[in-house]
């Protein structure tokens, strides 16, 4: 097999979720390293996915059971009293521990394909089911925080100022601990999960130089509410 | 109905459903009605086929739409179809499931089962779920022209939600090989699918 070969068997078989060990691991690597900067690969990505959302349509429809539709109307409703979710974000570690995330950074935000965004929320859904976690808005993203883990996720984030990050935080006793930094992806699309050490009273966004390591947190830009 | 209306229709969805996510992104409950009108038939056949037990093909249906209420803004409708989303997110939930479940083994011999359920097709007859229909008849054409053997492995791994390396195993054959015909049937299938109507 060439090289390019290798890498659409490694996308078909991804796009399939029938990857697993070393074929998995390899396929993460080629979604951050290369698929975002070859236009080949972008374009056989986008076809697989379609090709495998559409083998759904080769089984024949069934009706879902009457009682779905009304439960899930309930469901609307309970999130329609609660403020509107717009992202979900994850957090943990130290600013130094964070810049060396970046590889898990940019596999979320460079691989902003169709099926990564549908894993991702996937990951969140499954996250926040198991754990009976909430979802509480940090201005345009999203936290999902349950035990010591979070998720984040969004669209339409600004981008900060050039020279900026945004820097994730958590607020215990008093205490700001940085988790993480983030930059959205092109079209504003952002996706982290972290873990958080343990509980604490409130996550909160600065916006920091790009430059150093902050210390201590800035003027807050955005924080969790509820 | 000729290519060109086939065509038309399929465009025509694609751009309603475009609307239908706007409206979502706003929180209008009846466009989540509509959503769920024209994906729920082949969402839940879907997820049916891949779990086998209509209480967790249910509950992957919900998820999924539940998903698409509270986060519209995942799906970014510059990179693809919100029906390729949508069906792309009831096939992970689907398999998660079918893998959490551990009870595999079973499974597959209904996913190997190349005969789609039977069932009345609820679209029928609906004109604005029309191009599912038309859909749906490509892409069994298309499945139709793999050879067996690359039929297998893709139904293997997409319906019966096996990894490539125990579709080796129980295929007893090679795990290069089930990447070969894997992959043959991918671009196979996407040559047959992007062709025009």
């Amino acid at each position: 097999m060439t090289d390019h070969e290798r890498i659409d068997a490694l996308l078909a078989g991804y796009v399939l979720r029938s990857l697993a060990g070393e074929d998995a691991s390899e396929a993460d690597l080629l979604l951050t390293d290369h698929v975002p900067d070859c236009t080949g690969c972008r374009e056989t990505l986008v076809a697989f996915q379609t090709v495998a959302a559409d083998l759904a349509l080769s089984t024949d429809p069934v009706a879902p059971p009457d009682t779905l539709l009304p439960r899930l109307h309930r469901e609307l409703e309970s999130r329609e009293r609660r403020p509107r979710t717009l992202g979900v974000l994850a957090v943990a570690a130290s600013v130094v521990a964070l810049l060396g995330l970046a590889g898990t950074f940019l596999q979320g935000e460079r691989v902003g394909t169709a099926q990564s965004r549908a894993d991702a929320l996937s990951n969140i859904l499954r996250f926040a089911q198991e754990n009976d976690a909430q979802m509480v808005p940090v201005g345009p993203t999203t936290q999902v925080a349950a035990a010591d883990e979070v998720f984040l996720f969004g669209s339409n984030v600004p981008a900060p100022p050039p020279g900026t990050v945004y820097v994730v935080w958590v607020e215990s006793g008093g205490q700001a601990t940085p988790l993480g930094w983030f930059l959205p992806s092109g079209d504003g699309w952002v996706y982290r999960h972290f873990s958080t050490g343990g509980p604490y009273d409130r996550l909160f966004i600065t916006t920091e130089s790009a430059e150093v390591s902050p210390s201590a947190p800035g003027d807050v830009t955005w924080q969790s509410a509820g | 109905m000729g290519a060109d209306c086939e065509d038309s229709a399929v465009q025509d969805a694609a751009r309603e459903d475009l609307e239908l996510h706007r409206h979502l992104l706003a929180g209008d409950v009846g466009a989540f009605d509509d959503l769920y009108e024209r994906y729920a038939g082949a969402a839940y056949g879907l997820a049916y086929r891949l779990t086998g037990q209509q209480m967790l093909a249910q509950d992957v249906v919900h998820d999924a739409f539940l998903a698409l209420w509270r986060a519209p803004e995942a799906f970014d409708p510059t990179r693809g179809a919100l029906r390729t989303f949508f069906l792309s997110l009831v096939h992970h939930r689907a398999v998660d499931i079918v893998r959490k479940e551990q009870r595999m083994r079973d499974r597959n011999e209904r996913a190997a089962n190349l005969e789609p359920v039977a069932v009345e097709d609820p679209s029928e007859g609906v004109v604005d779920r029309a191009y599912l229909s038309v859909r749906r008849k490509e892409v069994r054409e298309a499945l139709r022209s793999l050879s067996d053997d690359q039929r297998q492995v893709l139904q293997m791994a997409y319906f019966g939600g096996m990894t490539q390396a125990q579709i080796a195993e129980r295929l007893e054959i090679p795990l290069g090989t089930v990447k070969t015909r894997t992959l043959a049937a991918m671009r196979k299938l996407r040559g047959l699918l992007e062709a025009p109507a």
